[in-house]
């Protein structure tokens, strides 16, 4: 079957985020969408325009439904939240669309090449550490990507940790030996690796979600409008210029604390870790590592904790935001 | 690709080494890591990480190291090493796999519906815990051995094999060791005995758990963990099919011999309440399935001559009812009818109508299945065995083949 095999696509499915890179020969190419959907009542108007304008949509019980990247500025606009199909890591049992609309947002980022085969080329999903004593989650999220992916058309279907993920993608001169965060929208995803060997694996439910709703909560306004001012103007340095920045950083710092703990408790709890001859690497993935100053933050957070793994570096991965989809990429190439 | 092959195999002797003996690793993991280094093409370097080192970290600093052997054999190894550094740099083909890449890890339930027993632990102490069905297990000779990890084989063929690593099954087993008559007077000799046991399945990583004469629980290999007990064997349930059980399965013996009595079966009624409440307790707290807990003579196979029943133990009399387990006798043994083995006659005659119905069940259905197939019954079992073959080529590492020998030895030392 390998021999068949023409071309490779890895795939982030995460609870914020869907991004697939592909290779195709030498050129490597990455498509990304935002992981939710608005829904607004349906208009000839409205219809042609959303045409228009290429934005992906479909239509349903008399409703649009907007999916991808400008969900969020139609929410916005509206003074609507998005709705997810994901939550936390897995499919949003508690959103009625979430198979039809998550179907929608893995299909637009995975348009098929001019004469791709599908049945010739093998995908790398990414699947988060199932938090502990919920792996019927995993179990259940796993099995329908896989369904929804065979729907789509592929047959050669792979999926790979989040967090080793992120050490396949940048830790190739280390022979993937590190650790690898993922800071996600639902999760922190952790993973150490020994010679590409996951040793340990796990997963924090406090990701960018957790600091949206949090910081809402305490600020009066909506998790959606955090967000937009999380992804655009934050920044550790500090200073708060007013509360919605100053709530930020204290749900960051939360998340930063619990990243690090939620370490040092699993590798002081298992029996797993062998004894490493060197300092091993950390990576910083995904969007919630992407604040200016959050490296700093967490170095010093790593630093407190005394880690029974000696850590060499921290270090931010070069595209925190595409760093899965590159890591499950080089994970379906290395298959 | 000749080349290819042989660095593949030089590799994987390295790794082997590692992981059977014990090797201690640093070593080994040396020369891996700087074999890769000198690859490269980031893709490849990972190919081959993946394909040497495999899916499990064989450096577990659980693993307990043999100094004796390392002695003995640490000049063979550092040239191995050296010559392993010295090789050219080669890309690695396909041909090299031996370890499987990463799969899915997925929890052990089928989905099917079945009823579990509620148990749940009421205390836990250092020498023993009490479980809600008045189950006692004794702790005073447990110990850690190398993290169950094992590969579960859809019976769709399509679909690559799954990583598990919870328990999905339990193996019964005897003791075939010496005993004692169950009397007053001989108290003292029946606690050496049990104890010396004990320490010799300790010893040998042999058993889950050990019911002992006086129907006492044993504790002995954790229940997370891989224990010597069951050898080549091979089963199924309605998804996956399971080969050499020694991962996945826990192995349960009963401080008896097949041959003890002429009663109905040799286990005492201790014994058999112990069986009942360690059976319920497993089962609830891993969702294993009733289909899944049978006997070692049922799950046995010899590959050498393509037959099942290698082991007797409860090849016949397991108190199935009485353990609160349907008359699991009764299932076709997978090995026949999935993987295309043959049984000797004798085991017919050793079994008894119990066995027999499950081996004829598996022969009418091996049939069944040759028709839908369009073939003769041997030429559709010959496919069948091709295809245990492949599995068990891929699957049998060496570290295994020690296991096997381990448990051989025990038994021959027991008996």
């Amino acid at each position: 079957m390998s021999e068949q095999i023409s071309q490779h696509v890895g795939l982030d499915i995460g609870t914020s985020r869907v991004v697939a890179a592909r290779k195709n020969e030498e050129a490597e190419s990455i498509e990304s969408q935002l992981n939710a959907f608005v829904r607004l009542p349906h208009s000839k108007m409205t219809e042609a325009s959303l045409g228009r304008e290429n934005v992906p949509f479909s239509i349903s019980d008399g409703h649009i439904l907007v999916y991808g990247n400008e969900s969020a500025a139609l929410a916005d606009l509206l003074g609507q939240e998005v709705r997810r199909p994901m939550t936390q890591g897995f499919l949003n049992s508690a959103e009625p669309a979430s198979l039809e609309q998550i179907e929608e947002i893995l299909s637009s980022v995975l348009t098929p090449g001019e004469g791709e085969d599908l049945s010739k080329t093998r995908i790398c999903f990414s699947v988060p550490a199932a938090p502990s004593g919920n792996q019927e989650s995993l179990t259940y999220h796993e099995a329908t990507v896989r369904q929804v992916l065979e729907k789509l058309g592929y047959s050669d279907i792979r999926s790979i940790n989040e967090g080793v993920a992120a050490v396949y993608a940048e830790l190739e001169e280390t022979n993937y030996t590190g650790i690898g965060v993922s800071c996600g929208g639902g999760l922190c995803n952790v993973a150490l690796a020994y010679m590409s060997v996951p040793v340990m694996t796990f997963s924090i439910a406090k990701g960018g979600d957790f600091i949206d709703t949090s910081a809402a909560a305490v600020t009066g306004e909506m998790a959606n409008r955090i967000r937009l001012v999380k992804e655009e103007t934050f920044h550790f340095n500090g200073h708060y210029s007013d509360k919605v920045q100053q709530a930020l950083t204290v749900y960051y710092d939360d998340m930063i604390q619990s990243v690090v703990q939620g370490l040092n408790d699993a590798l002081r709890g298992s029996r797993q870790v062998p004894k490493m001859s060197r300092r091993v690497p950390l990576v910083l993935s995904g969007g919630g590592a992407m604040p200016e100053g959050f490296k700093a933050r967490f170095e010093r957070a790593l630093q407190a904790a005394n880690l029974p793994v000696p850590v060499s570096e921290v270090r931010l991965a070069k595209e925190p935001l595409h760093t899965t989809a590159r890591g499950a990429l080089v994970a379906a190439l290395s298959e | 690709m000749k080349g290819e092959r042989r660095l593949g195999v030089f590799v994987h002797s390295i790794i082997g080494m590692a992981r059977q003996t014990r090797v201690p690793g640093r070593i080994a993991g040396a020369a891996v890591g700087l074999r890769a280094s000198r690859i490269d093409d980031p893709v490849q370097r990972l190919r081959f990480l993946r394909r040497t080192v495999g899916d499990r970290c064989p450096w577990s600093p659980a693993v307990i190291r043999e100094s004796g052997w390392w002695r003995g054999n640490r000049g063979k190894i550092a040239v191995a090493a050296a010559a392993l550094l010295a090789w050219p740099v080669l890309e690695v083909s396909q041909g090299v796999s031996g370890f499987l890449s990463a799969v899915p890890v997925v929890s052990a339930k089928t989905g099917s519906i079945e009823s579990y027993p509620n148990v749940w632990l009421l205390e836990a102490g250092a020498g023993s815990e009490v479980w809600s069905n008045g189950l006692r297990i004794e702790r005073r000779f447990e110990v850690a051995n190398q993290p169950s990890a094992f590969q579960a084989y859809p019976h769709r063929q399509d679909r690559p094999p799954v990583k598990m690593t919870a328990p999905v099954g339990i193996v019964y087993h005897t003791t075939e060791s010496h005993l004692a008559p169950l009397e007053e007077r001989q108290n003292k000799r029946l606690k050496i005995i049990g104890e010396t046991l004990l320490g010799f399945i300790r010893e040998n990583k042999a058993y889950h758990y050990v019911i002992d004469r006086f129907g006492r629980v044993w504790r002995v290999v954790r229940d997370t963990d891989e224990a010597n007990h069951a050898g080549n064997s091979v089963w199924a349930d309605g998804e996956y099919s399971y080969l050499n059980l020694n991962r996945g399965f826990l192995g349960v013996s009963v401080e008896t011999q097949t041959a003890a009595s002429g009663e109905e079966t040799p286990a005492t009624p201790a014994q058999i309440h112990s069986l009942k409440v360690l059976t319920e307790m497993l089962r609830s707290k891993y969702r294993i399935v009733a289909g899944n807990c049978i006997t070692h003579a049922q799950v046995s196979v010899n590959p050498s001559n393509n037959q099942v029943g290698y082991h007797y133990d409860w090849a016949a009399k397991f108190p199935y009812i009485e353990a609160g387990l349907p008359d699991n006798y009764e299932k076709a043994p997978p090995a026949i009818w999935m993987y295309g083995f043959t049984y000797d006659p004798s085991l017919v005659t050793v079994t008894g109508a119990r066995y027999w119905r499950g081996l004829l069940k598996a022969e009418v259905r091996l049939r069944e299945d040759a028709t839908a197939h369009g073939v003769g019954p041997e030429a559709y079992r010959k496919s069948l065995s091709q295809r245990y073959r492949a599995l068990f080529g891929r699957m049998k590492s060496r570290a295994e083949a020690s296991a096997e020998a381990k448990q051989k030895a025990m038994k021959e030392s027991a008996e």
